[in-house]
């Protein structure tokens, strides 16, 4: 008796849930079926730029049994494409990307402005990942959802930078056999986040980086990846992420990535939909579908990342190694930067000291 | 009696005010609002048009107490200086070559030069680090090899590197500065000359030169304000290196990447500062114009112009004209072709070569491609017929008119050509997002990027015609006013075809640099708006650089037949002319 009663308990619930979950996906569908068409922008080194594009609409018309059109145009990098759509919103214009997707600077920025449309991701993502200790995939005001994640860490040359010579510590780049071979950032990429107190703190950064601005030749941007492969310089310290050699790396190209044993930063990668969105249903729909089993794969085989909460991510396994060897691993979001006070000062401190070199 | 009349014309012509004047005032108010957008952008920090934009002097502060700022200023000028030297030792002789000797091949010639125009600045540069980096370069491998020194001798990454590189690529619009005003030069003052028994050489510095002085100086300042401004060499070449000019130091500071958004508040700085260089280069080149009639040489007497025989020289002179190809257009050309065929960019090698494949081609993404080509052709179309109509208004008043106006339109005409291009971007882009908003619906349209691009085409074009046009004595038009002609039928009956040649090179031109024109493409790119040199670059940046040198070489193949064909048929006109 008390088991026909739990188990038609379990129904009922079952039932609800599915209807609550099954309703809200719906009218994300339907709304989705009425708006048609999708505009999307972002860089092409990101996501898969126009493949990517393509790729995630003939997957959303797949799965979700839809004929939606869509228009892909490259877009400039993360932050002047937010400040553009913020621009936007401000003049009353519709936004030049139905759906952003960027790092959690840029969603920081977003946030600020007041960018985004609240909406109850909870309710009709179907794939959730469980929270990892303070940090949220989705974030609870529904204004954002973090789809993937790069590891930060030490891109090399692999026909030149073989065996032992292979970086470990942070130490090992200011080895005298690397003066004048390597490049680090004109943004100080994962040494801003390094600067934090989370991490090693502010003036052991600011002491590291001058002598890194010693050592390096001089300076390039994370994508850049072909003044790795050509030599011209054989390490770059650091980088935005690993992902964009986890896809040359495909191609045969000589170069690998290495995260050090200090620990490491996970740069995440965000999905909003701005209030000024022309669709925001196909956007909602969209942000769903890189949520899922087939749209992890996807960004896996097109950008070389994926969300490390979800079990069987590619992104986890380097990333329990890294735990396995106790070092430290900080996430970058858009929280995580709020809470990080003086993190934009001490990035144009640490800037000044590799552009001048070190003085 | 005819002189009486000629004067009493000539006041009447002075006193009446030109239709063209006008035409010639579009343009100028379009600058004056963009300069005034550009001023606001500089006394503003935060996201312009949001609660968050507060007024300030800030931005003028930071940059102007940024100790990197004098290093910058110092890098720049010896970089501009050297690019100036370096585009004028090419372009002056090869376009004397081209339009006062007997050089065979003149067609041929013009193809060459114009070919350039078809590669984008970046693989200049990255031809050149493959060529010549210190550590890469295989010129430096191979002196440390033969030589056994330390380390490679020559560094490309030096002001004077990346100023030779920048020459390079600008010798092309050296030439046609300068050709133009070749081929309307008078023969018979340096006939007179020989007959007197001077020899060639001194034939060239006492007559010659002087006489090319006005086209030559505008040229040097042309070029000059272009080394200033210019982003692509410094980049790829001294960004990487911390070698910092004017343009980089400014991407540094908008680009803030990862600490927040970009403020433009400090382009707006460096266009302000820009104003007073193009104010003082605009005073040195208004005294050439005031003394313009002296070098006025083509008069409604006879006007043949004769050709230096080279003989021999001829082929000293292409070994000239092949070894600038080779440096200047080959090795880039290699180097797309190689990075289009490659799965991957490194060093070229043997085993490169044995994996070269068209698989770039059939992963690109076409619609995207045709959709930037398709924009592109448009404004190639609609912008070279709409820059000739202006600067043809503006050139006129500015060499005829006795007003003291025409400093006022050759400041304004040439103001663009100081401007940072990324200024006059951001300015359209506010214009047109928070002035013209809904109401002129130009955000995000190919209009807004065809009025950018007429504006900063406007200073290249009236150089050109302001030289073509002193060239011509004013007793043609005012024959024809006494005639009875308004002074639209003079333009189109007795100037444009004297001018003609100089038209469809400005057309030529003009066209191509709309082609490859990439700063306000990008800036301004929306969605449908979006040009092939966007694309491409889009590619690049993104670390695509196989797929962007497969865009760029097949585009390369299918135009140079095209411009070849143009040139030949432009250049048989301008004989019959003659």
């Amino acid at each position: 008796m008390l088991a026909t009663k739990l188990f038609a308990l379990m129904i009922a619930v079952f039932i609800l849930a599915a209807q609550a979950r099954a309703a809200t996906l719906a009218e994300v569908i339907e709304g989705a079926k009425k708006e048609g068409s999708i505009r999307g922008q972002w860089g092409q080194n990101s996501f898969g730029g126009s493949e990517g594009f393509q790729e995630i609409l003939a997957g959303m018309n797949k799965k979700y049994k839809l004929n939606l059109k869509g228009q892909y145009t490259p877009g400039p990098d993360m932050q002047r494409l937010m400040l553009r759509v913020i621009q936007e919103a401000a003049a009353g214009q519709p936004a030049s990307t139905d759906v952003y997707l960027g790092n959690s600077q840029a969603i920081f920025d977003g946030l600020k402005a007041n960018l985004f449309a609240n909406t109850t991701y909870d309710k009709f993502i179907e794939n959730k990942p469980k929270p990892e200790g303070k940090f949220h995939a989705i974030a609870p005001a529904g204004t954002h959802v973090a789809f993937a994640t790069t590891v930060v860490g030490i891109q090399y040359n692999a026909n030149l930078v073989k065996g032992s010579d292979v970086p470990r510590r942070m130490a090992d780049v200011l080895n005298p056999k690397w003066k004048g071979k390597i490049a680090s950032t004109p943004y100080a990429a994962g040494l801003r986040e390094f600067a934090t107190p989370d991490f090693l703190g502010r003036e052991k950064m600011i002491d590291y980086t001058r002598k890194l601005s010693k050592q390096i030749a001089g300076l390039m941007r994370c994508g850049e990846s072909e003044r790795i492969t050509s030599g011209e310089f054989l390490m770059l310290v650091f980088t935005c992420g690993g992902n964009d050699v986890n896809v040359l790396k495909r191609t045969g190209a000589p170069i690998g990535h290495t995260v050090v044993e200090e620990g490491t930063v996970l740069h995440m990668r965000y999905a909003a939909i701005p209030k000024n969105s022309r669709a925001p249903n196909i956007a909602a729909l969209l942000v769903n579908y890189l949520m899922s089993a087939e749209g992890q794969e996807m960004l896996w085989k097109y950008d070389g990342m994926d969300l490390h909460l979800f079990p069987g991510s590619q992104t986890k396994r380097e990333l329990d190694a890294l735990r396995a060897a106790k070092g430290k691993i900080v996430t970058s979001s858009p929280e995580w930067l709020a809470s990080s006070k003086g993190y934009a000062e001490t990035q144009k401190e640490l800037e000044a000291i590799l552009r001048e070199g070190g003085k | 009696m005819t002189e009486v009349a000629l004067r009493f014309s000539g006041a009447i012509r002075r006193n009446a005010p030109s239709p063209l004047l006008s035409l010639a005032l579009i343009p100028m108010a379009i600058i004056f609002v963009l300069v005034l957008v550009m001023f606001w952008i500089s006394l503003q920090k935060g996201v312009f048009g949001t609660p968050s934009a507060i007024y300030t002097l800030g931005n003028y502060r930071d940059v102007f107490t940024d100790p990197l700022l004098y290093r910058v200023i110092t890098n720049t000028l010896i970089f501009t200086v050297t690019t100036t030297l370096c585009a004028m030792l090419f372009g002056l002789p090869i376009a004397w070559l081209a339009e006062r000797s007997t050089i065979p091949g003149k067609t041929l010639i013009y193809v060459i030069m114009t070919l350039g125009l078809l590669i984008p600045g970046i693989y200049t540069a990255m031809g050149w680090t493959m060529l010549a980096h210190p550590r890469i370069g295989i010129i430096n491998r191979w002196l440390v090899e033969w030589f056994a020194l330390d380390a490679g001798p020559i560094n490309i990454a030096t002001p004077i590197g990346m100023g030779f590189v920048q020459g390079l690529s600008l010798s092309a619009l050296a030439f046609i500065l300068t050709a133009q005003m070749f081929r309307a030069m008078n023969p018979s003052l340096e006939e007179a000359a020989r007959v007197h028994g001077m020899g060639y050489n001194k034939i060239l510095w006492r007559v010659t030169l002087p006489l090319a002085r006005p086209g030559i100086l505008a040229a040097v300042i042309y070029i000059l304000t272009i080394g200033v401004a210019t982003f692509d060499i410094p980049a790829i070449l001294g960004l990487g290196n911390r070698v910092y000019m004017l343009s980089t130091f400014i991407y540094l500071k908008v680009h803030p990447q990862g600490a927040g958004l970009p403020e433009y508040g400090i382009t707006g700085v460096v266009g302000a500062f820009m104003i007073i260089v193009a104010g003082l280069l605009t005073l040195w080149y208004g005294q050439v114009l005031r003394q313009g009639h002296r070098f006025e040489v083509v008069t409604g007497k006879g006007y043949r112009p004769a050709l230096i025989p080279l003989g021999k020289w001829s082929i000293a002179a292409w070994g000239f004209i092949a070894l600038y190809a080779f440096i200047s257009k080959i090795v880039p050309l290699l180097l797309i072709a190689y990075a289009a065929l490659t799965p991957y960019f490194v060093t070229p090698s043997y085993e490169m070569m044995r994996q070269l494949s068209f698989g770039h081609f059939y992963g690109m993404d076409w619609q995207l491609v045709m959709r930037g080509l398709t924009n592109t052709a448009l404004l190639v179309f609609v912008v070279p017929l709409a820059v000739l109509l202006l600067a043809f208004s503006l050139s006129w008043l500015i060499v005829r008119s006795p007003s003291r106006l025409r400093y006022a339109l050759e400041f304004g005409a040439f103001l663009p050509q100081a401007l940072p291009e990324v200024i006059l971007s951001i300015g359209a882009l506010l214009l047109s997002l928070f002035v013209l908003g809904t109401t002129i619906p130009l955000y995000g349209t190919v209009w807004l990027i065809a009025i950018v691009y007429v504006i900063a085409r406007l200073a290249f074009a009236t150089r050109a015609l302001n030289g073509a046009l002193l060239q011509i004595h004013r007793e043609l038009e005012e024959a024809a006013f006494v005639a009875g002609l308004s002074n639209l039928r003079t333009a189109w009956r007795i100037l444009f075809p004297l001018i003609r040649p100089t038209l469809f090179s400005v057309w030529i031109w003009s066209a191509l640099l709309v082609y490859r024109e990439l700063t306000a493409a990008v800036f301004l790119a929306v969605h449908d708006n979006i040009t092939l040199p966007a694309v491409i670059w889009s590619y690049w940046y993104g670390g695509n650089i196989n797929k962007a040198s497969a865009v760029t070489l097949l585009m390369t193949l299918v135009l140079a037949p095209f411009i070849f064909i143009a040139w030949y048929f432009g250049r048989r006109s301008q004989v019959s002319l003659n």
